[in-house]
């Protein structure tokens, strides 16, 4: 009798453990034809909600922030176009922006939005300091209904940029409190439901004052990359971010789509170690001299990388903005281990004991940090270990948290992942900081370089901008401060008959930027 | 020829005994193989050149788990000295010292076995800067508390056995009276425990590490290499979990087994059944 009621209980108990792993309802894939289920890795679910203020759709992972209107937009090409915006010009010195915006916007509030709204917008978003840089503005001003002016404290040709990230809100309504989880704007989509850590529900805005949006609902899921493939593989996805590891597999009724990036990835070069702890860590090798960084530069195999690190999902990276317009070819290099070797034993560093390279009694040896639980960068880092060791370089590898890395990659090398639509980029990485003697990531500082820059931001008319940058390049080019591994494709799992529209270059971030355009999206009839 | 069971026992420790050396041996001779990537033969199943197969950087899982199991045996025999230390002073200082010396003994060996054990590692080991050390301290600092508590029981009754009172009395001297009568008494109980500490140290520093707070990424430990599996189980790398899971396990029930045995041949009273 014991063992029955036993046996029953643990069957029972059974039931319940599987009942309870499908606790969760699926999101039924759409299968309506106006809507799409988008899936998301977990990390870009915006924390402070779908405030512009606070951060949505700027920062690292830049996309277009939807269900508000932004001043400009970045066109396929990365050039400037309009979407608020019917017009901009830069004053004489520089120093002011005048914009004239459309007439007739409303928010989904039923309100008209003007240039106070988009002046209170851009006051708001400084004096909250979030990852929108506007540390230039100092303040914007409604000069009428439809004209805004910004007074800037310095000169900054790319300010067309900014207004591309920045979505305008309702002064009127606005209320940082409630805004994040239930924003109010003019975009194409507006907020129908959020349950924080599972999904966001859009609906588009009927009274758009562009193209009405072909999509007319588009759930997001956020799922870790595993889940991700399960729900595609369950069919309760219409798409689905994916990476490299999964490429290989196929799924009944889905295939890959590979959109090009400027998620790059590459190292730093501390150029200014010298040091006696650098010289224990071994990377006095590192700022011994440009030759050392350039043979590293030269002697990497790219095309080996991306085959055996990205299963071949990816372009060669040669800089931080490959392909945007202010893109330098001068940073294009083949791989050349001979020149590369020519270039070692020209800096001094000549072969020695276990084929590794020595100088005055020092090995030349690096250890190359990458973020923890990254396989991707890890991959990298072993990868482009093996391929210095061919060079006689001693490579090692060391696992590393975001608590220490950008401490550790002041004097040592790290891989990094970069990729933005704006030509700021650039200046973070390789013009000195402010009040400092060296560039914010990595130590490194040319004079030439910081003026060549200033005088891009200083320029009046962006076009013209665009070659000061890449002097700026070509300058750097020769020092090898960073050294460019591959752009990751980004990857993603489509159902058969979902048309998903062009996809202009993807920064950094795997997350929103497919979305962007979700709006011109359609299901084949 | 059938030996008697201490001889068997003692035949079974041995070879216990020997696979443990040669694992900590081939471990630390395979260090380097362990963390080579070799992009030529990456996500391979497990075939006779790799017979625990690769990962996606074309690592050897064999030597990958071998590493990580001397690297775990490492943590054991480094936190289960420390740990067994630290419990025979504090047990035995209690049981003799008695008084407040005991309350407050007693009081800290509560306080650290009220706190999860895991969740004491996770705070000891990022304290100490993770890594190795802080693993290590982590586990010895939280491990020896049972110990502690089993050993000031054994001297508080071992202190009142009527030939220890009948010796005393005879005035044989405190240092007889320990080596004569308190340890051989304590010593199987003690061994033993110790001996169980290296279960036990073994799991948690591959579940701390698993989670994040332990070994760096890097090292091929246990808990890294079942980390790093997760994220490919799905896509059907059955071998990148099963093999080194598996051996952890059959670690940890050869030392259980070690220490059950080992009680059984030193306990008088078990000795001679």
């Amino acid at each position: 009798m014991k063992k029955t009621i036993f046996r029953l209980f643990s069957a029972l108990l059974a039931f319940t453990l599987l009942a309870g792993c499908r606790a969760v309802p699926p999101a039924e894939a759409s299968q309506d034809k106006n809507s799409v289920t988008v899936v998301m890795p977990p990390t870009s679910e915006p924390e402070a909600g779908f405030d512009p203020i606070h951060g949505w759709g700027a920062g690292e992972h830049v996309h277009e922030p939807l269900i508000q209107s932004t001043l400009t937009v970045t066109n396929p090409d990365l050039t400037i176009g309009y979407d608020l915006a019917t017009g901009m010009e830069a004053g004489e010195d520089g120093l002011t922006w005048t914009v004239t915006i459309r007439e007739g916007v409303k928010f989904t509030d039923g309100t008209d939005l003007t240039a106070t709204d988009v002046a209170f917008t851009y006051n708001a978003a400084r004096d909250a300091s979030s990852v929108t840089d506007l540390t230039m503005l100092d303040y914007a001003e409604a000069v009428d209904d439809t004209t805004v002016v910004f007074h800037l404290t310095r000169p900054f040709s790319i300010w067309p940029y900014t207004m591309a990230t920045l979505g305008i809100v309702p002064e009127d309504t606005y209320d940082p409190a409630t805004y994040g989880s239930s924003p109010i704007g003019s975009g194409r989509y507006k907020l129908r439901q959020w349950d924080r850590g599972q999904q966001v529900i859009l609906e588009y805005n009927t009274d758009y004052y562009g193209d009405l949006p072909r999509m007319e609902q588009v759930t997001i899921l956020f799922m870790e990359e595993d889940a991700a493939f399960l729900a595609v593989q369950a069919g309760q996805a219409d798409l689905a971010y994916t990476s490299a590891p999964y490429a290989d597999q196929t799924v009944d009724g889905f295939s890959l789509l590979s959109v090009k990036t400027v998620d790059n990835r590459g190292i730093n070069l501390p150029t200014n170690v010298t040091s006696f702890s650098a010289v224990r860590s071994g990377n006095v090798f590192i700022g011994d001299s440009r030759m050392v960084r350039q043979a590293i530069n030269l002697g990497i195999d790219r095309q080996a990388m991306i085959d055996n690190v990205l299963n071949g999902w990816g372009t060669p990276a040669y800089s931080v903005c490959d392909g945007l317009p202010w893109y330098s070819s001068v940073n294009e290099v083949e791989c050349d281990r001979e020149k590369a070797a020519a270039l070692l034993d020209a800096a001094g560093w000549l072969p020695g004991a276990g084929g590794i390279r020595e100088k005055e009694g020092i090995q030349a040896q690096l250890t190359i940090h990458y973020t923890a639980g990254d396989s991707v960068r890890q991959g990298l880092a072993a990868e482009l270990a093996n391929q210095l060791g061919e060079l006689g370089i001693k490579a090692n590898i060391k696992g590393v948290g975001w608590d220490t890395a950008y401490d550790d990659a002041l004097s040592n090398p790290l891989v990094w992942g970069w990729g933005a639509h704006t030509p700021m980029e650039l200046y973070n990485i390789y013009h000195t900081a402010p009040g400092s003697d060296s560039a914010q990531y990595s130590p490194y500082s040319n004079t030439k370089v910081d003026e060549l820059m200033d005088a891009a931001l200083a320029c009046t008319d962006l076009e013209k901008s665009y070659a000061l940058w890449q002097q700026a390049q070509e300058e750097i080019a020769n020092d090898v401060p960073w050294v460019w591994l591959v752009n990751a494709d980004h990857l993603y799992w489509v159902r058969n008959g979902l048309q998903v529209a062009q996809q202009k270059v993807h920064p950094h971030g795997h997350g929103w930027s497919i979305v962007n355009n979700v709006d011109q999206w359609e299901w084949n009839s | 020829m059938r030996g008697n069971r201490r001889k068997t026992t003692l035949l079974l420790l041995i070879f216990a005994a020997g696979v443990l050396c040669a694992l900590s041996l081939t471990g630390e001779l395979l260090a380097e193989t362990a963390s080579a990537a070799d992009f030529s033969r990456k996500n391979l199943p497990p075939c006779p050149a790799c017979p625990f197969g690769t990962d996606w950087m074309g690592r050897d899982m064999l030597a990958r788990t071998l590493a990580g199991l001397s690297l775990s045996l490492r943590v054991g025999a480094l936190t289960a000295a420390a740990s067994g230390a630290v419990a025979l002073v504090l047990g035995t200082a209690a049981a003799a010292l008695g008084g407040w010396a005991d309350a407050l003994i007693s009081w800290v060996i509560d306080l650290v076995m009220g706190v999860p054990h895991i969740l004491l590692i996770i705070l000891i080991s990022l304290a100490c800067g993770r890594g190795f050390w802080g693993v290590t301290a982590g586990v010895a600092l939280t491990h020896w508390t049972s110990l502690a508590r089993l050993v000031r029981g054994e001297v508080l009754q071992l202190k009142e056995t009527p030939w220890l009172r009948m010796s005393r009395r005879l005035g044989v001297s405190r240092s007889a009276l320990l080596r004569n009568h308190l340890l051989p008494h304590l010593l199987p109980q003690f061994l033993t425990g110790v001996i169980l500490q290296f279960p036990h140290a073994i799991l948690h520093e591959a579940s701390v590490t698993f989670l994040g707070f332990g070994l760096p990424p890097e090292q091929p430990a246990t808990g890294i290499i079942l980390e790093e599996s997760m994220a490919y189980l799905t896509t059907g790398r059955w071998w990148l979990a099963l093999f080194p899971g598996l051996s952890l396990v059959l670690l940890v029930v050869l030392f259980a087994l070690i220490g059950e045995r080992l009680r059984l041949l030193l306990s008088p009273a078990a000795a001679q059944e």
